[in-house]
């Protein structure tokens, strides 16, 4: 191994993970190259979602004081819908509103230019407008990364790969055996721009409060699901799609998403406003099962690189494993650093780490859920089951005597062919998953 | 499904609110239509986001890389392999996210 | 001999409420393609002439380290003029020139290159201001810029109709340039590195006083007051509001020569009284 380096560590990416891992290693003491392709961390970064905080309460007390958040989610709604009909459960959480809080809207931009922030005042070295376009190796151990700046090699013990869902150095690295596009769903959508009393009235929150309602049975043809949140002044009204039904389709991503936002049940909210800005990502939806290999001779694998993103119907979140696998990351790789060996087996207990902590234990337990998400009961025989179940059960048919749920739910599953067996298995199914 | 209060933006609207910083030098995105042209899927040309692919005439792909969102989602379902070339745009270059 | 650009630290990205038409700070700045190439410009006329380079900007502290990615690409010297005004206070381009100059002068800058139009909707004569503090010749809005000899520079700029003009100015010289003339050099790694704590010459100049930047309101035409209508009844008093019985002459539709056709023009606004007053002068 060269004994010239530039840095000791050099973390590839300044999203939530990548600023994470530096913040770490900066707080160890060890010297850290923070590199970002975009002009500011955040700049090419959006999501469907919501951050949820509680990773942060380690890391930063007190994190709520000075975040840059839009609202605090108080209200969280699933919402299944047919073509013009809808079944919501809606949960309202008043002590969600108050530290220590729970989950929070925030523009990518705002919020992960402030978690960087964070890092480059622990001591690590931000690098912004710079794309890491390769690993440097020595005998088959990276070494350091080259990026597209004129003389850009950059050397260091350990590279820590957060370069986002595409992560070209962890396949360069040979960590990513394949990548199986219907292990991958597209995130579309629109940050909608509306007065705030407008948005507090139709959502029926008041100050910073916040809603979050997650949709299935939105996205026509195409097996996935579809998000309304409320910031301070925007809603961000979305879609996110399976990736090999959306190419077999002839229907484009806007287009499915201009359907959702005519439903009766998502028109209202979102009339009237004016579309600021529009965006689109892909999300490593598989997770568990599409991981990669997370530690190599010299390098370390974390965030939606390491695909740990979670979208496991009822739970959609990313930017907290994120934070947490890059946390343990830049943990693992001071140590590592501190023993003088960065070698696959020095950096093993990053694996070992997260393996203890919520990020590799909820993964693994929820390693099915998006299979099951994605299945055409989940997408298209459940929302039309339970909104038909639901239209028998509320339309008054007197004077005809009303009829018993039980037979409601067996006439509907007759109709849309759901079996009492299948059904069943498939509520054991996702008693498994979930339970 | 209609609702007639809600006006739909055209498609150059949409992509006006972003801001996309582009490089004049490098296209980031080629595409060797030779392959394209017996391609029965052309999946890229439904499912980007940003609608840079295109038929044309002659049963190739017209792409354009300037408005791109960088996701990755046009490799990712192209099922010839090394018809399109995807890297990342030159560092400070391509989409710009503001309130994403 | 000094090469200096002076570049202007802008919002890149203002949001204009379109109802009102109040421009907020899009949380964005920068420096425009033009300012840009104006940096790049200084740069390769002083490898051309062996030449120091340096940048000039009266900016706020919160530009440092935009300003320092100036020195990561070679500018040997980055001066900041402290203008300590306060937020939404602008100084005229006169003043803001004048400042500049001063401290163009100290450093000794023979060339001086500038955006020849800033992002934020400014006036784009700070230019022709600092040519004129400086005593120097300008050469505006350059579409290309060729070095002839030791401080002798060649431009080409538009002219109407598509026409191009050569410009032939020797130092000491100030010139704007477009934002397509150059691009900006990529910085080495190293040196974006390096220039991290690259100091800054911070010069203050204190004492000045601006305007309150232009705020800018949606039109609504002036009210003009009216003598209550006479009549009786109310349709009389609609009647007398509206005009609608009033007689007027009716509009006209005539094919005439320009010459005749600007005759008729000028006989029409003499008979509504007016071109009286100018008339009037010009017999005089």
């Amino acid at each position: 191994m060269s004994s010239v380096t530039d840095f000791d560590a050099i973390v590839v990416g300044a999203g939530p993970a990548g600023a994470a891992a530096a913040l770490e290693l900066a707080r160890a003491g060890r010297s850290v190259c923070l590199l970002e392709r975009g002009p500011f961390p955040g700049s090419k970064n959006m999501y469907g979602g919501v951050v949820y905080g509680r990773i942060l309460d380690t890391l930063i007390p007190a994190w709520w004081e000075e975040a840059p958040v839009q609202r605090w989610v108080t209200r969280r709604s699933t919402m299944i819908m047919t073509g013009d009909q809808a079944v919501t459960v809606d949960f309202r959480n008043e002590a969600w509103g108050a530290a220590p809080y729970n989950g929070a809207t925030a523009y990518r931009p705002d919020f992960d230019a402030w978690l960087a922030a964070k890092a480059t005042d622990a001591g690590a070295v931000l690098v912004c407008s710079t794309t890491a376009t390769g690993l440097l190796r020595e005998g088959g151990r990276v070494v350091g990364v080259r990026t597209d700046r004129p003389d850009g090699d950059l050397r260091a013990s350990v590279v820590i790969a957060c370069d986002g869902v595409n992560s070209f150095l962890a396949k360069e690295a040979g960590m990513y055996p394949h990548t199986d596009p219907s292990n991958f769903t597209v995130g579309v959508k629109e940050t909608i721009g509306l007065p705030r009393e407008v948005i507090d009235e139709r959502f029926g929150v008041r100050g910073d409060h916040g809603v979050d309602i997650e949709i299935i049975g939105c996205t026509g043809d195409v097996p996935g699901g579809g998000f309304v949140y409320t910031n301070g002044e925007s809603l961000a009204v979305g879609l996110v799609l399976s990736l090999p039904q959306l190419a077999a389709g002839d229907t484009r991503p806007e287009e499915l998403l201009r359907r959702m936002k005519t439903h009766p049940a998502i028109a209202p909210l979102v009339e009237g406003g004016e579309v600021l800005e529009y965006s689109a990502h892909v999300i490593p939806e598989a997770g568990y099962e599409m991981m990669p290999e997370l530690v190599g001779d010299g390098i370390l694998v974390a965030g939606d690189a390491a695909a740990m993103c979670l979208a496991a119907g009822i739970w959609l979140e990313g930017v907290n494993f994120a934070i947490g696998s890059g946390a343990e990351a830049g943990r693992a790789a001071a140590r590592a650093i501190g023993r003088g060996d960065t070698s696959s087996a020095g950096l093993a207990d990053y694996r070992r780490r997260l393996e203890s902590t919520f990020v590799l234990a909820d993964h693994h337990r929820l390693r099915a859920a998006p299979h099951l998400v994605m299945s055409p009961l989940a997408q298209q025989q459940l929302p039309k089951l339970a909104c038909g179940v639901l239209e028998d059960l509320f339309t008054v048919t007197n004077p005809e005597p009303k009829p018993g749920l039980r037979r409601i739910v067996r006439r509907r599953m007759k109709r849309e062919g759901v079996s009492t067996r299948e059904a069943l298995k498939q509520g054991l199914r996702a008693l498994r998953t979930f339970g | 499904m209609s609702s007639p209060s809600y006006p739909e933006i055209s498609f150059e609207t949409r992509m006006g609110a972003v801001e996309f910083r582009v490089d004049e030098d490098r296209a980031h995105i080629t595409v060797d239509d030779t392959k394209c042209r017996d391609c029965s899927t052309r999946g890229c040309i439904t499912a980007c986001p940003a609608n840079l692919f295109v038929p044309t005439a002659a049963g190739g792909i017209l792409f354009n890389y300037e408005q791109c969102f960088e996701c990755g989602t046009c490799y990712l379902v192209c099922n010839r392999e090394g018809a399109i070339t995807w890297t990342y745009p030159e560092g400070g270059h391509g989409v710009v996210f503001h309130r994403s | 001999m000094l090469v200096a650009a002076c570049v202007k630290y802008v919002d890149l990205r203002p949001q204009v409420d379109r109802l009102t038409g109040h421009v907020t700070d899009g949380g964005t700045s920068g420096w425009s393609a033009a300012d840009l190439a104006a940096v790049e410009t200084a740069l390769r006329l002083g490898e051309t002439w062996s030449a120091p380079v340096a940048v000039v900007s009266a900016a706020p502290e919160s530009a440092d380290a935009a300003l320092r990615e100036f020195r990561a690409v070679g500018v040997d010297r980055v001066v900041r003029v402290e203008l300590g005004l306060e937020a939404g206070v602008e100084l005229e381009s006169s003043d803001v020139a004048n400042v500049l100059s001063d401290t163009l002068r100290s450093l000794d800058a023979s060339v001086v290159c500038c955006g020849d139009y800033s992002a934020d909707r400014g006036s784009g004569s700070v230019p022709a201001y600092l040519a004129h503090g400086l005593g120097a010749a300008q050469a505006l809005g350059a579409v290309e810029v060729h070095t002839e000899g030791p401080g002798s520079l060649r431009l080409v700029r538009r002219l109407d109709g598509g026409r191009r003009e050569q410009l032939v100015v020797d130092a000491p010289c100030v010139i704007s340039v477009e934002g397509s003339v150059a691009e900006l050099r990529r910085a080495s790694l190293g040196a974006t590195l390096a220039a991290r704590d690259a100091p800054i010459d911070v010069v203050p100049v204190p004492g000045l006083h601006g305007h309150a930047s232009p705020v800018t309101r949606p039109w609504s035409p002036p009210a003009r007051v009216q003598p209550a209508p006479a009549g009786d009844a109310a349709l009389q008093r609609v009647v007398e509001l509206t005009g609608a019985l009033v007689e007027r002459t009716p509009p006209r539709t005539v094919e005439l020569s320009a010459d005749d056709a600007a005759e008729l023009i000028l006989d029409q606004l003499r008979a509504w009284g007016y071109l009286e007053s100018s008339a009037q002068e010009s017999s005089e």
